[in-house]
């Protein structure tokens, strides 16, 4: 059995190799449907070639055409023909079952986790100086307010947080608070999980809504002990200093 | 000839009711239970009378649970730090009517203060899982509560839109009955999938609904209750479905499927064996 079905399954298999193996080596990984759609171009393009002149379509059906047939078949290529034959309708019932039983997961959730702030809290500025003292008063005021979901290390772990979903933010890391503006957290500490909008998914944040208890002062101090204790620097829009 | 077509008949038939097997039997295996850290609990289908009296029935045995972790309240006060029930155990059945729900968790002492109360969504809006208190941007509905306490041995159905907005339906749906044993509390809830009361979350099957949990160990510390009201633990928001019956019309779909399969074949043998397409 060699010819132009096996060379073309080669193509195939190698072409299946190279994008979603030897690709993703020097550069970012091919989704799924494009490798697909990238192997339907190498299919149609094996088979145009395939069926270009009528010698050409017979050195590439015949022996499927003759297999299929069943002419002449015994022993081994016999039982090989009647396992294609049985595979056939199981693979389309077995598709026809899977496409049609109803899904067991829950509905898929697109939470945005850092949404657009109001107008009213963009561009506000902290009004308290860094000092020493500022930061260390907000690193206190974090520890008996904020460390029992956010954890005394700023890493998202503390003894509260195993029980929420979504869990509480992990301060230490990159995507959080380096990438925001004091504003933006001055905004989710006074709200809380009550202020988020929509696409927030408020009704599902634990994040108390701090203005009831606290002062603004509190909180600007609670961020600058925030980004100090997480060797963080919030986002600016200008250059500072 | 004819024998070639009657030994693929002979197999046509054979994979027909090989992918029934095949499909049936995937269909009615219920998945392996879910492991610590679930996001749903699925109220398994079952025939005839549910154990809703009995929270140690051997009904419940065969029945896989989810599992939720909880947290000390925190979001708003009065606040607590650290609560005894640090995780729960759900198990669901319905049997087209009605509903039973188990809660199974730790708690070293049985005390007359212990409660256990689940929480729904009602209605299509969103609520908040505390109360269903006020959102700021969203416009939230009201929440269900079912409300356990081991001193009254009965359940309460409540509802609340907001802090301080939680009071005892008017009408009552809902029964319960709590055992504990060797440091486990096992409490069933149980009510009817739909109810007339536009106050009570109505499940329908098939359609995912919301569900949060909070306990209370109900010790007397230094002559106080160490948790009460607001003192609890909690979970925030999970998801909760009815089973919904076998939809029997997808084996017809499939059984069209392998008809046609099969004729499909037949066909194309039949042309390849007259020497028509070669």
């Amino acid at each position: 059995m060699k010819g132009p079905i096996i060379s073309g399954a080669i193509i195939l298999a190698g072409m299946f190799i190279f994008l979603k193996f030897l690709l993703p080596l020097v550069t970012a990984p091919l989704p799924a449907s494009l490798i697909y759609l990238y192997l339907a171009l190498v299919l149609s393009g094996i088979l145009i070639y395939g069926t270009m002149s009528a010698s050409s379509l017979e050195a590439m059906m015949g022996p499927v055409f003759r297999f299929l047939s069943g002419k002449g078949q015994t022993g081994a290529s016999q039982m090989a023909r009647l396992a294609v034959l049985v595979m056939f309708p199981l693979l389309v019932g077995w598709q026809t079952y899977s496409r049609l039983v109803p899904s067991d997961l829950p509905p898929a959730e697109n939470r945005t986790i850092h949404p657009a702030p109001p107008g009213e809290f963009v561009g506000l500025s902290n009004p308290y100086p860094k000092t020493p003292e500022n930061i260390m008063m907000g690193k206190g005021l974090y520890a008996a307010y904020c460390s029992p979901c956010h954890g005394a290390n700023y890493d998202g772990k503390g003894p509260a947080a195993p029980g929420f979903n979504p869990p509480p933010a992990n301060f230490s890391d990159p995507g959080t608070i380096a990438q925001l503006q004091e504003a933006y957290l001055f905004w989710r500490i006074k709200k809380g999980g009550v202020g988020l909008p929509v696409e927030g998914m408020p009704w599902k944040s634990a994040m108390p809504r701090w203005e009831d208890e606290l002062p603004e002062e509190f909180i600007w101090k609670i961020i600058m002990g925030e980004y100090d204790g997480a060797h963080q620097t919030p986002r600016t829009w200008e250059e500072e200093e | 000839m004819l024998n070639g077509l009657g030994s693929l008949r002979t197999l046509s038939l054979i994979g027909l009711f090989g992918v029934l097997g095949f499909s049936s039997a995937f269909a009615n295996e219920p998945p392996a239970s879910e492991e610590p850290g679930s996001v749903s609990v699925r109220l398994y289908q079952l025939e005839g009378s549910l154990p809703s009296e009995d929270p140690n029935s051997s009904q419940w045995d065969s029945v896989p649970s989810s599992e939720f972790n909880l947290a000390p309240q925190v979001h708003w006060p009065p606040r607590i730090q650290e609560v005894t029930v640090k995780s729960v155990k759900v198990k669901g059945v319905h049997n087209g009517q009605e509903m039973a729900i188990l809660v199974e968790y730790a708690d070293p002492a049985e005390d007359a203060a212990d409660a256990a109360a689940l929480e729904f969504m009602v209605g299509d809006k969103p609520a908040h899982f505390a109360h269903g208190q006020k959102m700021l941007q969203v416009e939230g509905g009201p929440v269900n509560i079912w409300y356990w306490k081991n001193e009254s041995g009965k359940a309460v159905d409540m509802s609340a839109k907001g802090f301080k907005t939680l009071e005892t339906q008017p009408h009552q749906d809902i029964q319960a009955k709590g055992v504990w044993e060797n440091g486990i509390w096992k409490v069933v809830f149980s009510r009817l999938l739909k109810t007339e009361d536009d106050q009570d979350v109505q499940v329908e099957e098939g359609e995912w609904r919301s569900v949060a949990f909070a306990f209370w160990d109900g010790a007397v510390v230094d002559g106080l209750v160490k948790e009460k009201g607001g003192q609890k633990a909690v979970s925030t928001w999970w998801y909760i479905r009815a089973e919904p019956s076998a939809d029997n019309s997808i084996f017809g779909w499939v059984i069209l499927g392998l008809v046609l399969a099969t004729a499909f074949e037949l066909v194309i043998v039949r042309k390849l064996r007259k020497g028509q397409a070669v």
